[in-house]
Parts: structure tokens; C-alpha cells; sequence
């Protein structure tokens, strides 16, 4: 059969922000859906944001609710959510207790009711809740199949797209005859880890269509369920790809070290320890690009936006007339359970509002910190997934990582991520002379020439300025105890006065 | 709509809009009973009949205290109310609006304070956008927010 011949399966949207992306475009219309999870984990609220979405006068909502919950206090309690429209019920939504049923009579009665209800109302979706309770009696895994199969022959030819919600644990997902059923299976779930709870879903099974693998994570809100795709939504959509253009730091000695600058779409990495001025660098490359026209997001961990915006004041560069103008937005993330595609959602929101070009994350260990502690040891894995959407699209990131300071060792990083970034920036102190002064050594550029001089620098009330020529005198330096060669000393004497360094 | 007096005030409007129909279609029928076994069959149809009777009988229980005459009346597992009879003859009653809200109930109004009492469980539980909605669809054509109440209270 050729393409255009084949059937067109419209998609519904799912009404969970997120969810779309992830099922591959939207949930399949007359599909045969199970949402199967522990208790707590959303399915209920998730069915709800379905049905709420798409419910009509014309297309009416059935939501049977089963035992269990009593629909009351499920209605006290879903309509907190955002989503929850009052004016739908009961022309568009209506519920429908099968309780009585089920504890007189058996599923065959069960099915019957459905039938009827079905037949009357005409509805595109159906929901019931939670079909596991119907099994009352010990009965063998055949009846619920039974029932489950003949229901879902029927209102698939009802045109009816379905959830049947169910509690399950992990263990039962494995080879259940009753998801064979199915045309779609969620699976929701929650785990605390140490003092934190971590929601995630998988779509273990979506039928004719590529839903996105993996666990998602998820969250719920007083807008109910929101999903964040492990591949942010950027499947597919390289629709800004680098050019390139080299990018300036606005630090002339610097950028010639680069070979030119930054080169765009770049991931560069500032690796030192305490107060050799990585922010600095950071706040200097974002507020070049504003000056060239490029909007800019600084996400901070670590310190308030307002203290980041102050303290590049203080090295005369404007960050409050750019927020202002919509030319930079300055994301302070900092809950302690945040996940990587949590932070990569509000990061890419920026992205897309204000058209940015520049992505400053400072610093790393402060977004380590605000994450789970699950999500913690998934740390390299989740940077990566987000360097490479991001640096696809054709921002260009800058991120700072503090290092401990080793007199014997020269590390680039306590996460060993350097093959993350295609630019490495390492910036050090050294004794030297009974002072403690600062180099900067551009360790690596990921497909471009770059010089390999060490250069001492400051920073002064001008932000970094980089003093003198390359160190030739001293063996060393990478230690930070450098040894004085003989013949005469380039190394120059520290400025007398703060943003005079270039004097010499 | 958020007070007890309101609720009466409906009340008395979905009981007077059964007292219509009573005297036209169904003349051995109450219209507080009428009342009663609308929101039984809607509510039982959305919470199911054990949700239904769990919650007639705390709206019972509540209007006893008002009404000792609902003493003799029981809601059995069906929700269906046993006993009512004895407080029906006043009820049954052409019923003056404009009286009941202005005083206290009679032991007679007890069918009137229980449904009172029924439908400010409902708001409790459920709020008012959704107990409205709920009620529309056994009182369709019933002017049942506030402002057109004489209390002339907004929803």
C-alpha cells in the first residue's frame, strides 16, 4: 500500500504539557489506553487532563469510577487543579459509579452497564477507574483478560478513546497477559530518594506511532500533571543550527587566544577554584554578546539575580536594562529536587522567548546541588543530553566549574566532563614570589587552533584583563609553584592599581 | 452561595419547582420527596448508591438536630428514605416561601431542613460550581443561582 493510502490516525491532545512530545505527537484517537502505577503516582489526574481536553457537548466524556475511591472526594479533590472546568460537567463529562454493580454482580454485568452507557452517550473518551478493583473475587488473570479484550473491541468500534487505570507494581508489568491488549501503556511511578521524591513515566508501549523511550520525569502541579521529555522536545528540531561565527568575550587578549573567539554553538567550560573570577569570565562573555545584539539567559544556582546583576555592575556592565528589554533573562534555579529536564524546560522556555544565543550555567556544582539526589548520579549523563540539545539549536553555553586546587595536579574538572565541552578555559593561581597571582591557560578548542600560551591575568574594576605577554620564565606554572628559569623576567610585577594591568 | 440560609433558599426553590410539577403530573407524590429522590438518583448515579446513602445519612443525622420529628426517619443502604411519611402531612402542604425563610422551621419542615442539609454537604464536598452542575442536570429549566433567588444573593 502505498503512503497516501494508508488509514490517518488523528492524534488527541493529552492535555499534560510535555505528554504530547513524548507519546509522538499526541495520544491515537480510538486508542486502547492503560495507565498503570502504584497508588499516588498520577493516573487518575492524568486521565482527568485527558478527558478535560478533549470532552465536548457533542463528544462527551464517560468517566466510570469503580471501588476505591469514592467519586466525591475525587471530585473535592481533582477540582484544585487548574484544569478542572465545573461548566464541562455533566454535558461534556459525566461520571458514572459502577460500585453497586460490581460488588452484586460479575464483569459480564459490568460490561453490560459500559455498553449501555456507551451506546446512549456516544462518547469519544472513556475512562474507567480503577478497573483492577472489579476483581473482587479470587479469580484467575483469564476473566479480567476476558473482559478487557471484549471491552475493548467494543468501544474501539465506538470511536471511543479509552484509559482503563490501574494499580500495579513494578514487578507485575513484566509479561502481563492483560497489557497485551493494549494499544498504549503508561507507566507512572514515584520513588523517594533520600529526602526527595522523583516522578517518572515511560510509555512501555504506544502503538503506531514513535513514542520518545525512557523515564520521564514528571511533576504534579496545581495545573496537574507536567512532563518534561528526557529530549526536551528537541527531537527533529535543529531549527536554528550553529553557524560560524566566532563569539567575543569582549576581552581582546582572550579572544585572540581563542583563535578569534568562541567559536558558535560552542560548549565551553571555565574550570578554577575559588575567586580566580569564573563568574566574572561568565558575566563578561554574556554581556558582550548583549552588546552584539545576542540575547542571553544566566543560569545562576548559587548566588540571588539580583546579587549576579549587582556584582557585574560593579565591573560596569549593565545587566538590568537588558532583563528589562527582554534581550536576558536571569534564571535563579535552586529547589532542591529539581531534575535536569525540569531545569532544561525552564531554560529552554527562556530560550525561545527571548531568541537567546548565549547560555551562561553557573555553575555546575551549584546545579548539581539543586537536583535530586537521584538525579544526581545521573549527573554526566543528563549534561550531555542537555549540551547537545542546546548547543543544536545553536546557543552557545558557557559553564563554570570550580575545581579543587592542587599544587601536584592540574585538574580540569571534578566531574570529568571535559568531553562534554569542546572549549576548556582553565584559570589557576600560582605563587609566585611570596604572591599568589592568577594565569589562564586555554587548555583545549574542539576543531580550531588556539594558542597555548599561559597568561597571567587580574581582575580588576573592568572585569578580567589580561596582563602582559605569555610567561616564558618559568618552569612549572601548572603546579602553581613555578621555578624561576634563568635569563630576564617577563613575568610581570601585579598591578599597583585595580585596571591598570594592561599598562604593562 | 455559601451559608446554610442559602442553601434553604434553595432548597425551597427546587421544592417549589417540584410543588409545579406535583400538583400538574404526580399529585400523591411530595415535592420534597420528589426533591429527595432527584438528587438520589443523580448523585448515585456519579458517587454510587453507597456514596449516595453515606451521605444522606449525615444530612440526616445534621437535620435531626433542627427537625427532632426526623427522628423517625432512616435512610436504608439503598438511599431510599423509610419513615418519611409521618412527616409528610405538612409538607405536603402548598408551600409558603416567604414563611419558612422568615422564621424558624416547624417539626413539619423537616423534609425541607433535610434536603437543606443534603445539599449543604454537597457544597461542603463538593463546591458550588459543581453541585450546580449537578442539580442542572435533574433541574434543567430551574433559575437555580442566587441572583435569581429573593434573597436576590449572587452565586
Amino acid at each position: 500500500m502505498s503512503a497516501p493510502d494508508r488509514v490517518t490516525i488523528n492524534r488527541l491532545p493529552t492535555g499534560v504539557p510535555g505528554l504530547d512530545e513524548i507519546v509522538g505527537g499526541g495520544l491515537p484517537e480510538f486508542s486502547f489506553n492503560i495507565i498503570a502505577g502504584a497508588p499516588g503516582s498520577g493516573k487518575t489526574t492524568l486521565a482527568h487532563q485527558f478527558v478535560f481536553a478533549n470532552a465536548t457537548p457533542e463528544r462527551p466524556a464517560l468517566y466510570f469510577t469503580v471501588l476505591g475511591e469514592s467519586a466525591i472526594k475525587m471530585l473535592r479533590y481533582q477540582q484544585q487543579y487548574t484544569f478542572f472546568d465545573p461548566a464541562k460537567l455533566p454535558a461534556s463529562i459525566r461520571f458514572v459509579n459502577l460500585s453497586q454493580i460490581v460488588l452484586e454482580k460479575d464483569l459480564g454485568a459490568v460490561l453490560e452497564e459500559i455498553t449501555k452507557e456507551v451506546e446512549k452517550a456516544n462518547p469519544a473518551v472513556v475512562v474507567v477507574d480503577s478497573f483492577r478493583t472489579m476483581v473482587r473475587k479470587p479469580q484467575s488473570d483469564m476473566d479480567l483478560q476476558s473482559f478487557i479484550q471484549r471491552l475493548a473491541l467494543f468501544l474501539a468500534s465506538w470511536q471511543a478513546t479509552t484509559f482503563l487505570i490501574g494499580e500495579y507494581a513494578e514487578d507485575e508489568l513484566r509479561d502481563n497477559p492483560i497489557f497485551t491488549v493494549a494499544d498504549g501503556l503508561f507507566w507512572l511511578r514515584q520513588a523517594a530518594e533520600r529526602n526527595s521524591v522523583v516522578r517518572k513515566l515511560q510509555i512501555i508501549k504506544m502503538r503506531g506511532q514513535d513514542s520518545v523511550p525512557g523515564l520521564h520525569t514528571f511533576r504534579i502541579t496545581d495545573a496537574g500533571l507536567q512532563a518534561f521529555s528526557r529530549t526536551f522536545g528537541l527531537i527533529g528540531h535543529l531549527k536554528n543550527p550553529p553557524g560560524h561565527r566566532r563569539l567575543s568575550f569582549g576581552i581582546a587578549e582572550l579572544d585572540k587566544m581563542l583563535g578569534g573567539g568562541v567559536r558558535e554553538g560552542d560548549s565551553v567550560l571555565v574550570a578554577g577554584s575559588s575567586g580566580t573570577g569564573k563568574s566574572v569570565l561568565a558575566t563578561q562573555f554574556i554581556a558582550e554578546g548583549i552588546r552584539h545584539g545576542e540575547p542571553g539567559i544566566v543560569a545562576v544556582f548559587e548566588e540571588r539575580p539580583q546579587a549576579y546583576a549587582e556584582r557585574a555592575n560593579s565591573l560596569g556592565l549593565d545587566l538590568e536594562t537588558p532583563q528589562k528589554d527582554g534581550k536576558l533573562a536571569v534564571l535563579y534555579l535552586r529547589p532542591l529536587d529539581l531534575s535536569v529536564d525540569e531545569t532544561m524546560h525552564s531554560i529552554l522556555d527562556a530560550v525561545q522567548k527571548i531568541g537567546a544565543k548565549r547560555l551562561v550555567i553557573d555553575s555546575l556544582a551549584g546545579f548539581e546541588m539543586a537536583l535530586s539526589p537521584g538525579f544526581r548520579a545521573d549527573f554526566r549523563e543528563s549534561l550531555y543530553r542537555m549540551i547537545f540539545a542546546l548547543t543544536g539549536i545553536g546557543v552557545t553555553i558557557l559553564s563554570t566549574v570550580e575545581v579543587d586546587e592542587s599544587f601536584t595536579e592540574f585538574p580540569f574538572s571534578t566531574y570529568s566532563i571535559s568531553f562534554l565541552c569542546d572549549d576548556i578555559i582553565r584559570l589557576r593561581y600560582v605563587s609566585i614570589d611570596g604572591e599568589l597571582r592568577k594565569i589562564m591557560v586555554v587548555i583545549k578548542m574542539r576543531g580550531g587552533n588556539h594558542a597555548k600560551d599561559i597568561r597571567e591575568y587580574e581582575i580588576t574594576s573592568k572585569g578580567v584583563v589580561i596582563l602582559g605577554k605569555r610567561l616564558t620564565h618559568y618552569q612549572g606554572l601548572i603546579t602553581g609553584i613555578p621555578v624561576h628559569s634563568d635569563g630576564p623576567d617577563p613575568m610581570p610585577e601585579p598591578s599597583q592599581e585595580p585596571g591598570t594591568g594592561n599598562k604593562r | 452561595m455559601t451559608t446554610l440560609p442559602e442553601m434553604r433558599d434553595l432548597a425551597h426553590r427546587l421544592v417549589a419547582c417540584e410543588a409545579v410539577a406535583t400538583k400538574t403530573a404526580e399529585p400523591r407524590n411530595s415535592a420534597t420527596l420528589r426533591v429527595y429522590e432527584k438528587l438520589r438518583d443523580g448523585l448515585s448515579e456519579f458517587a454510587g448508591v453507597a456514596g449516595f446513602e453515606s451521605i444522606a445519612s449525615r444530612a440526616l443525622v445534621l437535620a435531626r438536630t433542627e427537625a427532632p420529628s426526623l427522628n423517625a426517619v432512616q435512610v436504608s443502604s439503598d438511599g431510599e428514605l423509610h419513615g418519611f411519611g409521618r412527616d409528610l402531612g405538612e409538607i405536603e402542604n402548598p408551600i409558603d416561601i416567604d414563611k419558612d425563610r422568615a422564621g424558624a422551621y416547624s417539626a413539619g419542615e423537616g423534609g425541607m431542613i433535610l434536603i437543606t442539609r443534603l445539599l449543604g454537604l454537597l457544597l461542603i464536598f463538593l463546591g458550588e460550581a459543581l453541585t450546580l452542575s449537578l442539580l442542572r442536570v435533574s433541574w434543567p429549566a430551574a433559575a437555580l443561582d442566587d441572583s435569581n433567588s429573593e434573597n436576590g444573593r449572587k452565586a
